[in-house]
């Protein structure tokens, strides 16, 4: 002010001007305690604003693959079943060999231990064609369901099959039919359970089962490697995911305690502006006239 | 000096004081008028003629009081400096209103915005590549598409409409500055009347006042004197007015914001451009020109980068009709951007022909990544860091206009007190006024009765000594 003539108009004014002011900034808290959001328009803290959009991003990434690793999980968990299984009856099939070789045994056991073979080859086979969601899980990225035909011919393509479980890292979640002897096994028992009953099994074919037998132990390995990787990638992203959230809150989110605190602060304030304008604007020289 | 002399010049007392009272009383009433400003009446002694006359010798003659003038107290220095403030203040107030309800289009931060439902549009590329045939995964993709290109359209089409909202204020703008113009044309001719008449036009004076401070808050108008006491208005050297002849302003230029680039709107008189700087009319030009155009590019800059670098990956999967090459997204703007596939079963996410395989529909999935979303579009930033930034930069200018308007709305209120301080009534002072020309007009009618007691001496007492 260039003078210092006061008039009650400029007094009114300034109790005014000071009462606005008073309550807008008691409605900005207001409004933050009402939302609980400290950041509400990106005006509020543009880069609390982008900071939030991205640690949401983020987040929103991190459920997705949470998402991808129950996925992921599963189907390997499936896998390692059929892979369990698979050992079993391989290993019922060796013995069945074993059995065969007995040379006391006349020719009608070994058409019946011929025949038990043949059972297990179409139990094999059967788990050859496990399939998870409808899908084979050893026929790779064919359109069909079946991963081996019932002549035991391998029909899959040994395509992997991958999945995203964090941002740096892809998984796969499949063993491809070679891997797990898919194109080899069912013709081999075939093979064998017919020397069985005319031959009679070799040694060879003692190393055959073997091989067989080994290379299922090796993919359930495998399997179970990458499932411990899977749960492990799990704990380290989920705990990821709550430090973002956390994060989120800190960057929007009001401190409840210092909100309340200065809203009172703002209130007695308030009060005292509107006290001093009440007395200030009741007196003038015509109170004292008489 | 005669005795007639005496009830003269008290005469002359009473009646300059009901004058002065009468100002004072005029003030009083006014103390709460907008734009009201104080009267004082100047009272100047009127003395002897200045050369002796014969008849009356050399006896002192009063001639009394006289009024010399109602003078009007408004320094017009402090009043075009708050008229200036004011301008300024309705420029930042415009933009900062346009610009607020921009920032809310956006919904950001929060689960709503754009950015939220293009990572659940990502995610949902995901959630398709752990399990391809998914008809259900693959049906949610497309609805999860439509949504990112109805949110970009509702953005787009909000920011359309809050431009035709502003060119349609600055209509109006322009309308009260050209009302506003006229009556000042008037105002000059009734002033200029009264002065030539010798009335008095101090409540004319404060009504153009008003006036010209209206038309800096609409326009940036500022205001002249010349010579002869006429008001002359121009914006930034674009006269408006000069005497009783006012120029309105017009407004030219595109009706929509898709047109404004090339047809930007401006405020003319006659064939001249009006440089608008101040007032509402500057702040609503300002974005209908820049801020909001530019916006709304910058949306189109989200809607193409997104339709790239998905279309970029999604192209070079195949779909279970062998075909490959095929586009996610079409469109070229904000506006017109639609999903093109509608089942999900003609989705192209195979690595090879003739394969059940997500390969492809996982790496459109990875684009929710920053810098892979980059790499697919050879090092521009992708959707989403476009997006961000949008946001971050409008809110950056809202928060500074908020910090410029609240400065501004300071610097009027000092402005404002200034006048005030200088033309506003006080109470109080015109009480003590009051008193004291009671006082005088008591005074002189004391002379009076003072002046009649002596001529009753004078009259029926002389001679009757002792009777």
């Amino acid at each position: 002010m260039t003078s210092s003539r006061i008039t009650q108009r400029t007094i009114a004014d300034t109790a005014l001007r000071g009462l606005q002011g008073n309550l807008s900034r008691m409605q900005t808290m207001q409004q933050q305690l009402s939302s609980g959001r400290r950041v509400s328009q990106p005006s509020d803290d543009p880069s609390a604003t982008v900071s939030s959009m991205t640690l949401r991003s983020r987040r929103q990434a991190d459920e997705q693959y949470l998402r991808n690793m129950d996925t992921a999980s599963g189907r390997l968990t499936v896998t390692d079943n059929a892979l369990t299984s698979l050992s079993d009856r391989l290993r019922e099939f060796r013995n069945l060999i074993v059995t065969s070789r007995n040379g006391a045994l006349g020719q009608e056991s070994q058409v019946g231990i011929a025949a038990n073979m043949n059972a297990i080859r179409d139990e094999v086979l059967d788990l050859y064609n496990t399939t998870y969601l409808d899908r084979p899980i050893f026929g790779g990225t064919i359109q069909g369901v079946t991963a081996v035909d019932a002549g035991g011919s391998y029909q899959g393509d040994d395509q992997p099959i991958q999945v995203r479980i964090s941002t740096d890292a892809l998984v796969r979640i499949d063993v491809t039919g070679h891997d797990a002897g898919a194109d080899t096994v069912p013709t081999a028992l075939t093979a064998i359970a017919q020397n069985v009953t005319t031959s009679g099994a070799t040694d060879a074919d003692l190393d055959l089962l073997d091989s067989a037998i080994s290379t299922v132990a090796q993919a359930l390995g495998d399997v179970g490697a990458r499932s411990a990787r899977v749960s492990q990638t799990h704990d380290l992203v989920d705990s990821h995911r709550l430090d973002l959230t956390s994060r989120i809150s800190v960057n929007e989110d009001v401190d409840m305690p210092e909100a309340m605190m200065n809203l009172s602060a703002q209130q007695v304030g308030y009060q005292a502006a509107l006290q001093s304008a009440a007395k200030i604007q009741q007196t003038s020289l015509v109170d004292f006239l008489k | 000096m005669s005795i007639f002399g005496s009830l003269n010049t008290a005469n002359r007392g009473l009646s300059a004081a009901q004058r002065a009272l009468d100002a004072t009383s005029q003030n009083i009433v006014n103390a709460n008028t907008p734009g009201y400003s104080r009267q004082r009446v100047l009272l100047t002694s009127v003395g002897q003629p200045v050369t002796a006359t014969f008849h009356t010798g050399n006896g002192v003659v009063y001639g009394g009081v006289d009024v010399a003038d109602v003078s009007r107290i408004r320094d017009a220095f402090l009043e075009a400096t708050r008229a200036a403030a004011g301008g300024r203040q309705s420029y930042l107030e415009s933009q900062t209103d346009i610009l607020t309800s921009a920032q809310q289009l956006l919904s950001e931060p929060g689960e709503t915005g754009l950015q939220s439902t293009m990572d659940s549009f990502y995610a949902s590329w995901h959630d398709l590549a752990s399990n391809p045939p998914d008809t259900a995964a693959a049906a949610v993709v497309i609805q999860r598409g439509l949504a990112v290109t109805q949110q970009v359209r509702t953005v787009s089409n909000g920011i359309a409409a809050q431009w035709t909202t502003a060119r349609d204020t600055l209509a109006d703008v322009v309308n009260r500055a050209n009302q506003a113009t006229s009556d000042l044309a008037k105002l000059n001719e009734a002033v200029t009347a009264g002065q030539m008449a010798g009335k008095p036009v101090n409540e004319l004076l404060d009504t153009r006042d008003t006036l010209v401070r209206s038309l800096a808050d609409l326009v940036g108008a500022t205001s002249s004197l010349d010579a002869e006491g006429r008001l002359s208005v121009s914006v930034n050297g674009v006269s408006i007015l000069t005497g009783n002849h006012a120029d309105p302003i017009t407004l030219i230029g595109a009706n929509d914001i898709s047109t404004s680039a090339a047809d930007p709107p401006g405020l003319k008189v006659g064939t001249f451009l009006v440089p608008v700087e101040a007032g509402h009319a500057a702040g609503l030009l300002g974005t209908l020109r820049t801020d909001l155009p530019s916006l709304s590019d910058q949306v189109d800059a989200v809607a193409t980068r997104l339709r790239d670098a998905v279309n970029g990956v999604y192209g070079q999967g195949y779909a279970s009709d062998g075909s490959t090459g095929n586009a996610f997204f079409s469109g070229t703007n904000a506006k017109d951007l639609a999903v093109v596939p509608v089942a999900g079963s003609a989705l192209a996410i195979a690595a090879a022909s003739g394969k059940v395989d997500g390969t492809v529909a996982g790496m459109v999935g990875d684009l929710a990544d920053d810098q892979r979303s980059a790499t697919a579009l050879g090092g521009v930033d992708g959707a989403s860091a476009t997006w961000r930034k949008l946001t971050s930069s409008l809110g950056v200018q809202v928060q500074s206009l908020k910090t410029a308007q609240s400065v501004q709305d300071a610097v009027v209120a000092a402005a404002d007190g200034a006048v005030q301080s200088d033309a506003g009534v006080n109470l109080d002072e015109e009480m003590t006024n009051m008193m004291l020309f009671q006082r005088a007009y008591q005074a002189s009618a004391r002379a009076i009765t003072t002046a009649d007691e002596i001529m009753d001496t004078l009259i029926n007492r002389t001679g009757k000594v002792g009777l």
